[in-house]
């Protein structure tokens, strides 16, 4: 008996998307996979664009199709195809171009855009970016060939690899941040010593605690910012990263479920019938809170795809969750990995500290301390999977609790 | 068809001697001379592991080179790949330093060259016919062979200690 063929359709073409349409290459070789992306480039790996901005690689060195998992053979990836409309009754989306395509399972993978706060005046100067796609980054690229001071407004990850190219470039670089402190997200005030080092040692002008209301331009662009407390910085560049939200405005008529985000079940799929969503796009819940969150991490939007494309083939994957932080990096010479439950000021969980001049550790568990639910680490990251399996596994600690404090840890004690 | 070979592990056999260590180090230095290897700087690092747990087992981790790879499928910059004999590599001109596969393997065998800033782990030596750590273990509690070999080796055990009366 003839198999119908089955139409795949993904809209996005970053981690969750590929994924998605790699998965589903693997299970089913006869149907079509069709991937339509709103940019003008072929998918790339869109965490490393801050090197393109440094100048430390070429856009062809951070292209996606033929590395790693990412082989796309027989993928279709249409460029320049802004989805407009999903019409769910029919299975079809319609594209920017006017062009509609069928669908048997549709994923949604559009990611996230960034915010830009309505309180601040004047964003659109010239030299103002948000920092999302390769475009910002060329532009970003161009823009800094003749400014001499660079302006960061947001304390968060993506803002500060985005000042470490540019401080890369040799332009002076202000970060400027409304919180206490920066990675506000990823730690507390208090662990932050060692990163805040290692960015003074690396040339990073940092202001916490203020905001600016305005960004000043002429007719060469943005030449300066005003402060909440009236000061003024000039500078001939902005870069705004004040978080993100889940690309979601194309589907208001489509009655597809948006809660923040797109909102899927265990196995990926929204409240319609055949539409699977993944990646930023997507509200997940995390495994140690119970808790529905959006992150905005490639590692998880990768995952997660790989997960809805077997679904959308009909080999039920349920998506076991991610945290809600979950990153590791290395800003300048400090690495660090953070993930699970870190922030514990208020709260009865149980938190181990060990700080020495080069490592900073933090282990949290539960109030009765039966369970871990966080880690941060910051100087040594060593091993730091097992912690990330133990919370994700929700594993008892009870025999190797004092390992785990005194990172001691290794795969050996998993055998027993 | 030929099935690739792995690194098995055989618990039992292990005396904690950490030769395996070493001879990775050498196998991994630009000498490949342990005298030499010694002094060389960056000094030369282990990709296989030989960790200890209470009250006194010895247990040798390396990477398992995963079906499904954890770090292969969270590399944000596309350095890790699988080759057809199955081995799981980090591609150093592509690694960038950000550790999200130390954050992610299961099993804590990747390593950090802190002063490229590039990931490694076992690359089953493809300059050699067995892996140095397996060739030089002592007691053979590190094996070279094809799962069905091994899990035949397995049984083949078994059922000899079921003849001998030992494994009731």
């Amino acid at each position: 008996m003839a198999v119908k063929q089955m139409q795949y359709l993904i809209i996005g073409a970053s981690a969750a998307g590929m994924a998605a349409a790699e998965a589903i290459r693997k299970l089913d070789s006869e149907g079509s996979v069709t991937v339509l992306s709103d940019e003008q480039d072929m998918p790339y790996f869109r965490p490393m664009i801050p090197f393109v901005i440094s100048g430390k690689k070429k856009f062809s060195e951070i292209m996606l199709i033929g590395q790693g998992p990412y082989q796309g053979a027989n993928i279709d990836v249409r460029l320049n195809s802004r989805v407009e409309t999903v019409n769910t009754a029919d299975q079809k989306v319609s594209v920017k171009s006017g062009e509609e395509l069928p669908y048997d399972k549709l994923l949604i993978a559009t990611g996230s855009v960034p915010n830009i706060p309505s309180d601040i005046g004047g964003v659109e100067a010239e030299g103002v970016f948000v920092l999302r796609t390769i475009a910002d980054a060329r532009a970003m690229a161009r823009r800094a060939e003749t400014a001499g001071h660079a302006v960061m407004l947001g304390g968060g990850l993506l803002n500060l690899k985005a000042a470490f190219a540019l401080l890369e470039r040799g332009l002076d670089v202000t970060l400027i941040v409304k919180s206490p402190e920066i990675l506000s997200r990823l730690m507390e005030p208090d662990d932050t010593v060692l990163i805040r080092n290692a960015l003074n040692k690396a040339g990073l002008k940092l202001m916490t605690g203020s905001s600016v209301t305005r960004i000043l331009s002429d007719s060469t662009g943005v030449i300066g910012v005003l402060l909440d407390n009236g000061g003024e910085i000039p500078c001939q560049m902005v870069c705004i990263g004040k978080g993100i939200r889940a690309n979601v405005e194309f589907l208001d008529k489509s009655g597809i479920l948006v809660d923040q985000g797109v909102v899927v079940d265990k196995f990926t799929c929204s409240n319609i019938q055949n539409v699977f969503a993944a990646g930023d796009v997507a509200v997940t819940f995390d495994p140690i809170t119970g808790q529905r969150i959006v992150t905005g991490l490639w590692t998880n939007a990768a995952e997660m795809g790989s997960c809805a494309g077997r679904n959308m083939v009909g080999r039920p994957s349920a998506y076991s969750g991610t945290f809600g932080i979950l990153n590791a990096t290395q800003v300048a010479d400090e690495p660090f990995v953070s993930m699970g439950i870190v922030h514990t000021k208020g709260t009865d969980y149980e938190t181990h500290i060990a700080a020495t001049p080069k490592a900073y550790r933090k282990l949290v568990f539960t109030p009765d301390g039966t369970r871990l639910i966080g880690a941060l680490f910051i100087g040594d990251i060593s091993r730091a999977g097992l912690y990330r399996y133990i919370i994700r596994e929700r594993m008892s600690v009870k025999d190797i609790k004092s390992d785990i404090v005194n990172h001691r840890l290794h795969y050996g004690y998993f055998l027993r | 068809m030929s099935q690739p070979k792995e690194i098995f592990v055989r618990l039992d056999r292990c005396v904690g001697c950490h030769t395996c260590k070493i001879a990775c180090s050498v196998e991994h230095s630009k000498s490949k001379n342990l005298f030499e290897a010694i002094s060389e700087q960056p000094a030369p690092k282990n990709r296989v592991y030989v960790e200890w747990v209470p009250p006194d087992r010895k247990v040798p981790v390396l990477c398992r080179h995963c079906e499904d790879a954890p770090c292969m499928h969270a590399c944000i910059s596309g350095a890790i790949s699988r080759t057809e004999e199955g081995v799981i590599i980090t591609n150093s001109d592509k690694c960038i330093g950000c550790w999200t596969c130390v954050m992610v393997c299961p099993y804590g065998v990747i390593g950090r060259h802190l002063e490229t800033r590039k990931a490694y782990r076992c690359d089953r030596c493809p300059d050699l016919q067995v892996p140095a750590c397996v060739d030089s273990c002592p007691t053979q509690a590190l094996v070279y062979r094809t799962v069905e070999g091994f899990s035949g080796d397995v049984r083949q055990d078994a059922a000899r200690e079921m003849i001998s009366g030992k494994g009731n």
